[in-house]
């Protein structure tokens, strides 16, 4: 475990040099993030500006659990960004080989290697909707909330990651699964607002299938209201086990399906 | 001698999807695909005796990378079993990739955007290398592959020769006690080649390490290995020393005559006075050349000199000796069975 | 008319390529397009949620209906006018293989085009008719009676292939951007997003204030979806939509102009380099 931290620390040394490099791009990619979520609020914004509350909920409330789901999406985007490439390229032009003759866990190796540094456009539009919400929230406090929240924040980043696991595992199997990682962005934009305004079938769906209302919704409201602790965070805890089990399973089936390419 | 590596019937398919041209294949292979299951590798067996430096040779898509990434863990083998050093890859891989070096010619295996003494660092904690080892060994691999000039570059800047000599570097920094070599000298000039090959032959010596390598390069094969083991098409088509090679496949000569006058040429009839078919002896002009190429199983040499020069006026001649590049032509195009 | 003829005789391999191109990436394909389909759905169950908490019918004009409709088919607005020549411009600059484009007969941009309406008639056959169908249905079974009018349904498509040429040469535009930046992921990010406001895509421009409603209006993007989407709905008059018209037809040539110019520098940009 400490040889892997030392790995990891040295990896994002090295990014943040090559980092260096591309300032330009980075900023950008930071800028685009953070437009795309302003955008997203000024939309909220004028439908608050109509309406007192959306089915119960506040604009502050709405913001709060925005600005929660950014949370774990930004430490995932921040740290195994990766694996994206696995799923557009690493795979299908066999250069998963490198990985593969290595004696570090693949996974790992694959997560760690890339540090993406974007994420922090998504931070800062987390930080000041957070920032701007909770002030005007009147939210139960105590003093076993912060560790809590932390827990949630491990978990909820924990169901995102595996998700993504999963799906750029795909790949080996069928050389690419960039698109399927896409869909799955796309159904992870569920969990953005309370997953009370949608019918049945989609609430289950993101609860018990793809639970990414675990990553937002469930602990958000758990910290608003202070109600259902056990199913808000005990199910993110669990949720987040279960799927990080299933990803590692997925992932290691994976490689035996590899094929490389031929040369 | 013990046995560094042990493959026993490996075997690798995959799974293809034909596709017919044009549009109309397009849609039919939406709605019925056709899928075909490709023998890449079809039951190779062979052992490696450590230390020994073996030539895996065959045409393109024969397979050699096939079993290459087999041998190292990369692939599952769809059936058949290797052993190297006592383990067996897909079973413990983390600890298995430890005791090997890999270099594939056509990709590099370095960190594109670093400059290659970090890059060296990074697999240093990597493989666990201790400090004092790491000193050492840099500085080994430093004098045999010359590293200096270009260590303090990004590898994307490094020259095809250069970044070549920078993976070996990379495949022996935890001192491997097996190195796998996929086309290593490809795409290189002459000199840097000889380099490469003088720096595998220095650490096979040295270090007693058993060397895999494939290659089209058939001056690779005559430096470097003491054997060879020929696929194609997926199975073995020979395993052995090279003059086990040159004695199997026929001692080919090519005997050169320069004529006095050239038109005497046509004089020579060689297929009639030995009762030899085109294919066991044949004779070419080449200006006032004759050249006659043979196979001693057939004809020996002191035949055809003496019918030459009691046939025609010589002015020189010229014996050229067997060269394995010859027969393994010859074996490619199927004219050799076995 | 037999320049007409060589010219589709020229072009049409790359039709062919591109149908070709997206049936062998069907998987890829379906997958991004029930992603897209998905962010719709989100917009229609927040759309609902507000109907709900609002005491009114309307809201700043709109009712729940048209609301469904601007969703749906903005969705396939955007869908439809989504133009790759931006990637497969920057792709080619990237790799260097853009130089092989000035040494055929024909003219790089419509390689392009022509490649690209080969995928677009697929994804026309797979998504157009049944969103169209489903838009109307859905319609009905709210109003109770047939909302759909076939004069405005033609408008529309007239509408919608001038706002794909704007997005197509646009893209393409913008496509050249990769002779600057290494990586166009960030410049790309951005430019989709905005894209998406000022065309109205995520919030109609109707509820904006009306001032910046009005700058946005004459912009080449409310040309890409807004106005095409309005004409469906029958919000246009016909003087505005005649109006909307040669304004899109403007941007048009506007877009293909500078699309011209980008490439004319550029092929020299190229000729430099190359020594």
């Amino acid at each position: 475990m400490k040889r892997y931290l030392r790995l990891h620390r040295i990896f994002v040394v090295q990014y943040l040099k090559k980092l260096m490099e591309y300032k330009v791009d980075f900023l950008l990619g930071a800028i685009g993030l953070l437009i795309t979520q302003a955008i997203q609020i000024l939309f909220l914004g004028i439908i608050f500006s109509q309406i007192p509350s959306l089915i119960g909920y506040t604009f502050p409330q709405i913001l709060f659990i925005y600005g929660f789901s950014l949370i774990p999406k930004s430490l995932d985007h921040l740290l195994t960004d990766n694996l994206w490439m696995v799923g557009y390229r690493i795979v299908r032009k066999g250069e998963f080989d490198k990985y593969l003759t290595r004696p570090i866990n693949t996974l790992f190796h694959v997560v760690s290697e890339n540090f993406c540094v974007d994420a922090f456009g998504e931070m800062l539009s987390c930080i000041l909707l957070l920032g701007y919400s909770i002030p005007q929230l009147d939210m139960p406090f105590h003093w076993y909330t912060i560790p809590l929240a932390l827990v949630a924040v491990v978990f909820a980043t924990l169901i995102y990651t595996s998700l993504k696991i999963m799906t750029a595992a795909i790949a080996f199997w069928t050389k690419a699964s960039g698109h399927i990682i896409h869909m799955l962005y796309m159904v992870n934009d569920f969990s953005k607002y309370p997953v009370t305004i949608y019918n049945k079938a989609v609430q289950t769906i993101i609860t018990y299938v793809i639970p990414f209302a675990f990553t937002a919704y469930y602990p958000a409201s758990y910290f608003l209201t202070g109600k259902n602790p056990l199913f808000c965070i005990g199910g993110t805890v669990i949720a987040g086990t279960v799927m990080f089990a299933l990803a590692v399973f997925v992932w290691n089936r994976g490689l035996r399906a590899y094929e490389s390419v031929g040369s | 001698m013990e046995n560094m590596i042990y493959a026993e019937n490996l075997r690798k398919e995959f799974k293809k999807i034909i596709k017919e041209p044009g549009l109309k294949g397009s849609v039919k292979s939406l709605f019925h695909p056709k899928k075909e299951i490709v023998k890449a590798v079809d039951g190779i067996s062979f052992e490696v005796p450590k230390g020994e430096i073996l030539g895996f040779i065959g045409p393109n898509g024969a397979g050699k990378s096939t079993v290459i990434k087999m041998l190292t863990g990369i692939l599952m083998p769809t059936s058949g079993m290797c052993r190297i050093n006592g383990k067996i890859p897909q079973e413990d891989r983390k600890n298995y990739v430890r005791e090997i070096g890999v270099v594939f010619g056509q990709r590099t295996q370095l960190w594109w955007d670093l400059a290659l003494r970090e890059t060296y660092a990074v697999l240093k904690e990597i493989y666990q290398v201790p400090d004092d080892q790491y000193q050492k060994r840099m500085a080994f691999l430093n004098e045999v592959l010359e590293l200096d000039s270009f260590i303090t570059s990004p590898v994307r800047t490094l020259s095809l020769g250069q970044r070549m000599r920078a993976d070996i570097a990379a495949s022996l920094l935890h001192s491997p006690k097996v190195l796998f070599l996929d086309e290593p000298t490809i795409g290189l000039d002459v000199v840097v080649k000889d380099n490469i090959r003088n720096a595998i032959m220095e650490i096979n010596k040295e270090e007693g390490t058993t060397v895999i390598l494939t290659t089209h390069d058939l001056a690779d094969i005559e430096l470097l290995c003491e054997r060879i083991v020929m696929i194609d098409k997926g199975k073995k088509v020979f395993d052995g020393g090279i003059s086990e090679l040159k004695c199997n496949f026929g001692d080919v000569r090519t005997l050169e005559f320069e004529l006095v006058n050239a038109p005497d040429f046509k004089l020579l009839d060689y297929h009639r006075r030995f009762h030899l078919t085109e294919d066991e002896l044949s004779a070419e002009r080449d200006g006032s050349l004759a050249c006659v190429r043979f196979d001693t199983a057939e004809v020996s040499v002191e035949d055809v000199i003496s019918y030459t020069l009691s046939t025609v006026h010589v002015k020189d001649l010229n014996i050229k000796s067997v060269e394995i590049e010859e027969i393994i032509k010859r074996l490619y195009r199927r004219e050799v069975s076995l | 008319m037999s320049r007409i003829k060589r010219f589709f005789r020229t072009y049409k391999p790359f039709t062919r390529a591109g149908m070709q191109e997206m049936i062998a990436y069907r998987a890829n394909f379906i997958c991004h397009l029930i992603g897209e389909i998905m962010a719709a759905f989100i917009m229609y169950f927040v759309w609902k949620a507000v109907f709900l908490s609002s005491d009114s019918e309307t809201f700043m004009g709109f009712t729940m209906e048209d609301m469904v409709v601007y969703i749906f088919i903005t969705f396939l607005t955007g869908y439809m006018t989504y133009s790759d020549g931006a990637f497969a411009v920057g792709e080619e600059i990237i790799d260097g293989s853009i130089a092989m484009r000035m040494i055929k007969p024909c003219s790089f941009e419509m390689c392009f085009l022509f490649q690209e309406l080969g995928s677009r008639l697929i994804s026309i056959s797979m998504i157009f008719v049944p969103m169209v169908a489903g838009v109307e249905i859905y319609r009905y079974a709210v109003c109770g009676e047939v909302r759909f009018q076939i004069g405005y349904f033609l408008l529309y498509i007239v509408s919608l292939l001038l706002a794909y040429m704007i997005s197509f040469y646009f893209n393409v535009c913008y496509g050249f951007m990769a002779f600057f930046f290494k990586n166009l992921w960030g410049t790309t990010l951005i430019k989709e997003t905005l894209v998406s406001f000022l065309s109205g895509a995520i919030i109609p421009l109707a509820f904006m204030p009306s001032g910046l409603a009005a700058v946005l209006n004459i912009l080449p993007f409310a040309s890409l979806s807004y106005t095409p989407v309005m004409i469906y709905m029958g919000m246009y008059s016909t003087s505005q939509i005649l109006w909307s018209f040669g304004l899109q037809i403007f941007w048009v040539v506007v877009m293909y102009g500078v699309t011209k110019l980008i490439w004319r520098s550029a092929v020299r940009h190229l000729s430099v380099q190359g020594g």
